[in-house]
């Protein structure tokens, strides 16, 4: 088997001290692989978001350890984490990704102004086309659909060329039809671009383009195919 | 950069508005010290124009030349070169039918001394009771050949050059001879070397030795300092100015820290995207000087366009370099004044972007 792009093994995370204090995960393993799309599937409240935020660097586990590439997370600097997270992690978020005063194609500019390289006009183009964005190009996300803004947010996180895509309830304002179509469209980005891409949902029907499925419930998570 | 002003061309109203804010405040900043240069000239200029470094003054005069009675004789106890007695008397010019009134402050050197001012028109004092003037004076109508009065005695002089602009304590000056200026005081001795002064202006000199009387020696920027009213003026502007610069400061301070914290979310989910708070405080500092700088380019230009229409009477003095100081000074502020939220953005924790 391929080494995994992203492994967390034995995560715990509590909240809190003494008898005010919440587990949100308990004893987590985890693994995605290049080409993988992941779903985590579970109620609101059940540690989904932690998990997340744990496996991105944004915070670190109570105990157990997260694995980039083969490489640890918690042993490394905060600015190494940042750079991590710039260079290796797209996020998609369920909402409100998007800068309010850039454009479709600035969001994109942007990526690359940080990264201090020139912009990659032929990339951008490409991806807006592939997500079927190439109308909008020079819209503002205010002048966007629920649907577009989504599809928006996954060409950002694409963009960059990440080895992991994380998305946490990117359907979350969508209707079904969009839902379904963002997600078709994640998986597609999976499978074509060699991505490890990992959904986090608590919606049932999203689930069957998934390569693998991850149950969690009250911070308990197991896996279910794949 | 790239992020900071994208934002305010997205948000011009915004960012105009905070913009005419620093502008309103460059601008009275420019005015204020516009007009302490304008006063600081009026009360220095003839002062300035004598490139002098040392005045000897009665020690009893606390430093106020008006108040200082010195002999002419007192000179032997200075050594150096360059030494030149001064009298001085402030008091109205006036032509002999009392068609032009005017306060002058006028004073009287040797005839050959190095504060004598360089002449426009006319000639140099050559005999008794001639008179130089200014072109102030000039330009208020007093011309050379005229007979005018200083002062409250009979005595009357002849205007015989002119020289350039020259003030002191905001009046226009004349120059004359000591002994012509003690006829003009009507003091009892007017020749010979106990006529009196009122001190000594030189550019290099000191006391012959320890035993120098009455005589106090004086750095020219004491004596500027000690000019009736001129440092609380000075002072009192200053402060005004210096306060101006805490305004920016706190007004750029105050806005954007409420744009941070309006901007929190946003923020936090540029952070989860590896845009670090380096980046996002590099945003808000390309926004507040680009704000400062427009506000202080347009201040500036507006206050040299008032300068040109302003009335003759209203002294105002454009120096640059000390605008281009304060142009500095309002920068720095408005640089602090976002720093101020340094804390705050460095605070948002990304984690809270997602949920
Ligand atoms: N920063 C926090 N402080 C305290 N409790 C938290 C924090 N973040 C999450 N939790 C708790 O952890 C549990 C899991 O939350 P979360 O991961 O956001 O769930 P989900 O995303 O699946 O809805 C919840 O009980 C929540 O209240
Ligand atoms: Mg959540």
């Amino acid at each position: 088997m391929t080494q995994a792009v992203l492994a967390l093994q034995h995560i715990n995370k509590q909240f809190g001290h003494g008898h005010t204090a919440v587990t949100a995960l308990t004893d987590a393993n985890f693994e995605v692989s290049a080409g993988q799309f992941v779903a985590i599937i579970g109620p609101s409240g059940s540690g989904k978001s932690t998990f997340l935020t744990i496996a991105a660097g944004l915070q670190t586990p109570t105990k157990g350890q997260v694995l980039l590439n083969g490489t640890e997370l918690a042993a490394q600097s905060e600015k190494a984490r940042l750079a991590y997270r710039f260079n290796e992690i797209g996020f998609i978020l369920q909402s409100s990704n998007l800068i309010p005063f850039l454009n479709v194609t600035e969001q994109l500019k942007l990526v690359d102004k940080m990264a201090k390289r020139p912009f990659q006009k032929d990339r951008a183009a490409q991806l807006l086309k592939e997500l079927a964005l190439s109308e909008v190009a020079t819209a503002y996300p205010s002048e966007l659909s629920g649907g577009e803004r989504q599809r928006v947010a996954i060409v950002r996180a694409l963009y960059n060329d990440p080895s992991v895509i994380l998305a946490d309830e990117p359907t979350a304002s969508l209707d079904t039809p969009r839902s379904i179509d963002v997600v078709e469209r994640l998986a597609n980005e999976a499978h074509q671009h060699q991505k490890a891409i990992v959904m986090v949902t608590h919606d049932q029907r999203l689930i069957g383009n998934c390569d693998v499925v991850y149950q969690i419930e009250d911070g308990v998570m197991t896996r279910q195919r794949g | 950069m790239y992020l900071g002003l994208k934002e305010m061309c997205h948000e011009k109203l915004r960012y105009t508005l905070l913009s005419g804010v620093l502008l309103l405040i460059a601008l009275v900043v420019f005015m204020l010290a516009g007009l302490a240069n304008g006063l600081s000239n009026g009360n220095r200029q003839a002062v300035d124009a004598w490139q002098a470094r040392i005045v000897y003054l009665n020690k009893n005069a606390n430093q106020t030349m008006s108040a200082s009675q010195l002999k002419l004789a007192d000179q032997k106890k200075l050594s150096g070169k360059q030494i030149a007695p001064l009298a001085s008397l402030s008091g109205t010019l006036r032509t002999t039918n009392n068609h032009l009134k005017t306060t002058a402050s006028a004073f009287g050197t040797s005839r050959t001394s190095f504060l004598m001012p360089k002449l426009v028109s006319g000639h140099q004092i050559n005999g008794k009771n001639q008179v130089l003037i200014s072109a102030d004076l000039k330009a208020a109508g007093y011309k050379l050949g005229q007979k005018v009065r200083i002062g409250t005695t009979k005595q009357t002089v002849k205007i015989v050059g002119t020289y350039g602009k020259s003030t002191y304590m905001i009046a226009p000056t004349l120059y004359t001879d000591i002994a012509t200026m003690n006829r003009l005081k009507g003091a009892p001795i007017t020749s010979g070397d106990q006529q009196t002064v009122n001190g000594f202006v030189t550019k290099e000199s000191s006391f012959k030795n320890a035993k120098h009387g009455d005589l106090e020696k004086l750095s020219i920027a004491t004596f500027i300092n000690k000019l009736p009213g001129y440092s609380a003026e000075q002072l009192t502007l200053n402060t005004m100015i210096y306060f101006l610069f805490a305004i920016a400061l706190a007004i750029i301070g105050i806005f954007m820290f409420v744009l941070t914290l309006q901007k929190q979310p946003l923020f936090g989910v540029l952070k989860v995207q590896g845009i670090g708070t380096g980046h996002i405080l590099a945003a808000l500092l390309t926004q507040s000087i680009a704000m400062a700088l427009i506000g202080i380019v347009l201040g500036l230009g507006i206050t040299v366009g008032l300068a040109q229409i302003m009335p003759a009477g209203l002294p105002f003095v454009v120096n640059w370099p000390q605008f281009g100081l304060y142009s500095l000074a309002l920068l720095a502020a408005s640089v602090v004044g976002a720093l101020l939220s340094w804390r705050t953005v460095a605070k948002i924790d990304p984690a809270v972007a997602i949920g």
